[in-house]
């Protein structure tokens, strides 16, 4: 019997439809129930990625196969300058959240404001805020993976026309509120891009982009403190195996800025675009408290500055980049869009080279410092002692990545991606690894 | 046609992409890894001080812990006399400067110090000061400091005078009922200094008087500036020993061990190294011409350069002892698997060759990896690419403990049923230059029957109890 109660809900929805994009697809859906009496119109579509890779590394094995990378649902309804989104992803055979917001756009002379409300990426990032349909690459690049920002929970309010985009918003750090502890976070985030060059044919656009998050969630330790924590890092540039050679968990961190430009410029038949991102932690920690609670024992600190010399903390800084290029040999032009300020994917049958260089940079060494791979230490001023200060060193890899690939489109629905890309490795944890090589090949199917 | 060649190429690109990646699932394999990571060699000045050890040494641990309290009087002699090769031990230090033999960081197993002192400053401590030449009143002060700085059960909050006053024998019959002997209670043990450790392995015992309390004697006055930390050294104990009638000859070795740092003075290894200078066991300022391990059957490690080995678990004492010994006599360097501050963490090739590194940078000689199997447990740090990367590097293999014949034929050969086994052109089945055991009989006998034990040494092993009736207990 449930399942009737759905029945004149899908129907409502199916009655609804108008032509509107997506926010992680570029292309439009196949399935379209349009009411126009009611300005109504209702969309569903799907996607599909399979990636085989195949890896060769210097020491550590890394899983070569296959995997099914993304299986999205999608579905919109639009009403007038309103627009609902959402899309669920059973990639692994798991369900996770993907978008799901709602959105009113109000069109001027000058251009468009548009509301945003719901779970989506936040737009301080211009990799993250391009669909990956609409990649041109198998795997976003590694500083992006590690050092940008995805999805969050939130409200955002966008000002675009032809020359201008402005994005900001405010978000919320955990999506579910689930936290072991403490109040969820926020963060605050733009993206500001301006074109000076931007019609039928070519664009040009510069932009930056800024985030502020304040971390407060974690774990209650020690009875009464929160010990909040950050962890970001990235794979090889691949999904088939998500492995993290580059990584970095840092606890009690407090907040954390992030800060980019960007620079795209497309023409019918190329395109090249690149962005640097810095991120910034910085740490906080309830001193007092942790010592305080650490008296009463013959082995406690003697005094509070003891202890903080035992245990410094300190801000840690990050950063990474990325440029990448497409020349199309056959098919449609290349394509951008103005509202998100992004390039789209391939325009119908086509044939595309591409390459790319990216730098992630999550080493951030105390110089003098000494590493024992025995026991995954730094050692502050090279002295190995039994009980030595804490580390402010992170030391979660360098790594460079090249890529080159051949993305071949066979119809608006159907593409094919193949890639190689090496990987070059600076990382302590894993002194015999160095060189990572990755082939992999992509079947997309998205409608 | 151009369309056609792109479609069949893109298909045939991905099943082959599918097809490979399939075939090709790598996985760890830490045989092949032990081959692939760095381990740097020992150097030629270090080989000739590594060669000071004697191959397939004996290590009475503790000395040998299942027949007699450790790191007693009773044990050694009894190690001595079965014909040990090395007296091992841990060091650490009493309050007043005294170089002392005590595995645990507490003194709670191995002797009655909770009947004797409980959880106080001892009740003597006040007159101790008085006795070497404080007032009453900077007694009194001493005494208060003390209070509030003590660690119960530590021996370094102990004079040695104090710890003297325990017996660390009895617990020994209580705990190993079916080894209990009557002479362990009987006649005293105490805890033993590193100058007993020695007399012994120099076939001497304690002297002792009508009542069986060991001679002594203290001089000197508590001088407070004299100090490193908590630990004094303004006083000297000088103790008395004599021959031991029941010494057949054999001159075994001292294998001793620098305590985890926090337990001993700073200067810990200067003090051990100047104690060893006092008695004439230190090579560096008194070399020893004699070569011979063995010399007619009997055990002759005391007399050559091999006479002291060194060994520690602490990172940070391992550099020290670099500074102070600069590899000119054995070290080894101990290796534990866990989280602790000192343990390996990373028990993987690369974890491993990093610590031998460590090991040979800090001019270390030996790797002493602790081994599996009942009845300790222990982690296994000496699994067979283990002992590869040791033999690699060209240092010794000293593994701990041995307690059984089926620990000594899984790392000594016998049970790879004389198949062969990964790095046998290293290794030959064997995984170790020497045992730390604490069945010096059984070790000794084994390597005998095995023919790894020198045939210039005895090649019969004497009866355990024998022996200890043999010494008085």
């Amino acid at each position: 019997m449930k399942k009737y109660y759905f029945l004149p809900v899908f129907a409502v929805m199916a009655l609804a439809s108008t032509a509107v994009h997506a926010q992680d697809f570029d292309s439009d859906p196949v399935i379209k129930v349009e009411n126009k009496s009611e300005e109504v119109k209702f969309t569903v579509g799907a996607r599909f990625m399979a990636d085989a890779a195949y890896y060769h590394s210097d020491y550590t094995p890394v899983k070569s196969g296959a995997a099914i990378t993304d299986a999205r649902i999608r579905t919109s309804m639009s009403y007038k300058d309103w627009y609902f989104y959402a899309d669920f992803d059973f990639s692994g055979g798991k369900f996770s959240q993907k978008n799901i917001f709602l959105q009113y756009t109000l069109p001027t002379e000058c251009g468009f404001h548009a509301f945003k409300a719901g779970y989506y990426n936040n737009p301080a990032s211009m990799n993250n805020n391009t669909s990956r349909g609409s990649m041109h690459f198998i795997a976003r690049p590694g500083a992006v993976s590690a050092l940008s920002i995805g999805r969050e929970l939130g409200i955002s309010y966008k000002f675009y026309n032809d020359k201008f985009f402005a994005n900001q918003g405010i978000f919320a750090e955990n999506k579910y509120n689930d936290q072991i502890a403490g109040f969820q976070g926020v963060s605050v985030g733009g993206r500001w891009l301006y074109r000076p060059i931007n019609d039928k044919q070519n664009t040009l656009h510069v932009g930056a982009t800024f985030r502020y998050a304040k971390i407060s969630t974690g774990e209650v330790i020690s009875g009464n403190v929160l010990k909040t924590s950050h962890s970001m890092g990235t794979a090889l540039e691949t999904y088939v195996d998500k492995f993290q050679f580059v990584s970095a968990t840092m606890p009690w961190a407090d907040n954390i800025y992030n800060f980019s430009v960007e620079a795209l410029y497309k023409t019918p038949d190329f395109f090249v675009r690149g962005e640097y991102l810095y991120k910034a932690v910085t740490k906080d920690r309830d001193d007092e408290t942790l010592f305080f609670n650490g008296l009463g024992s013959i082995d406690s600190w003697g005094s509070l500055e003891s202890w903080r010399g035992g245990n410094p903390l300190g801000t840690n800084n990050f950063m990474g980049g990325y440029i990448e290029a497409g020349y199309k040999i056959f098919g449609g032009d290349y394509r951008y869009s103005n509202e998100d300020g992004v390039l789209k994917g391939l325009n119908g049958k086509s044939l595309e080279v591409v390459a790319r260089y990216s730098f992630t940079g999550l080493n951030d060494l105390v110089d003098g410092e000494y590493y024992s791979a025995a026991r995954d230490q730094y050692y502050p001023n090279g002295v190995i002692a039994d009980y030595p200060a804490t580390s402010k060193s992170i030391g979660g890899g360098n790594m460079h990545s090249a890529t080159v690939g051949l993305n071949y489109a066979f119809n608006k629905f159907a593409q094919f991606m193949v890639s190689y890309t090496y990987n070059h490795l600076d990382r302590d944890k894993y002194v015999y690894d160095k060189n990572f090589h990755v082939l992999q090949g992509r079947l997309v199917f998205q409608f | 046609m151009i369309k056609n060649l792109v479609k069949f190429g893109a298909t045939i690109s991905v099943a082959a992409l599918m097809l490979t990646g399939c075939e090709h699932q790598d996985f760890v394999n830490i045989n092949e890894d032990a081959t692939r990571v760095s381990v740097n060699h020992i150097s030629p000045e270090m080989q000739a001080v590594r060669d000071y050890v004697p191959p397939f040494a004996v290590m009475a641990h503790r000395g040998s812990t299942f027949w007699a309290p450790e790191e007693t009087e009773a044990a050694w002699r009894w190690a001595r006399e079965m014909g040990a090769d090395y007296l091992e031990s841990d060091l650490q230090c009493s309050k007043d400067g005294v170089i002392l033999a005590n595995h645990d960081d507490n003194l709670c197993r191995t002797t009655d110090i909770e009947n004797v002192y409980g959880e106080y400053v001892p009740h003597t401590r006040k007159q101790f000061y008085i006795d070497h030449g404080c007032t009453p009143a900077e007694a009194e002060k001493l005494y208060k400091r003390d209070v509030a700085t003590f660690r119960p059960y530590n021996a370094s909050s102990y004079m040695y005078e104090e710890l003297l006053a325990l017996d660390a024998g009895s617990w020994f019959n209580e705990s190993s009922m079916e080894q209990a002997r009557e002479g362990f209670v009987n006649k005293q043990l105490y805890i033993s200094s590193l100058e007993d450790q020695i007399k012994y392995a120099e076939g001497k015992r304690l002297k002792r008087d009508a009542e069986g309390k060991r001679i002594y004697k203290i001089t000197g006055k508590w001088d407070d500036k004299n100090s490193v930390g908590k630990f004094n050294h303004s006083l000297t104990y000088t103790f008395e020993y004599e021959d031991d009638p029941a010494d057949t000859g054999n001159r075994p070795g001292i294998y001793i061990e620098f305590k985890e740092s926090w337990l001993n003075p700073s200067d810990f290894e200067e003090r051990v190294y100047a104690e060893l200078d006092r008695l004439g066991w230190n090579i560096i300022t008194k070399p020893e011409s004699d070569t011979a391990f063995y010399r007619n059957g009997k055990v002759n490690v005391g007399n050559t350069n091999g006479k002291v080995i060194l060994q520690t678990f602490s990172l940070q004492s391992l550099g020290r002892t670099a500074q102070k010994f600069e590899g000119k006599v054995p070290m080894c360097f101990l290796l534990w698997a866990g989280k602790g501050a000192t343990d390996l963490k990373e028990v993987t090739p690369a974890g491993y060759a990093d610590f031998i590194n460590l090991a040979l940078a800090n001019k270390a000689h030996i790797i002493g990896p602790c081994i599996a199997g009942a009845p300790n447990n222990y982690p296994e740090l000496n699994a067979p690419w283990m002992a590869y990367l040791i033999k690699k590097s060209g240092m010794l293999n000293h593994p701990y403990s041995f307690d059984s014949y089926a620990q000594m034929g899984k790392y000594f050969g016998l049970y790879n049923w004389g198949n062969t086994v990964p790095f046998d052109d290293l290794l030959h089945g064997i995984y170790g230059d020497g045992a730390f055991t604490n069945r010096t009989e059984l070790t000794l006998k084994y390597f005998i029957d095995n023919g790894l034990r020198s045939k210039d040494a005895a090649q019969t092993v004497r009866e355990p109890v024998e022996v200890l009736e043999a010494l008085g207990y």
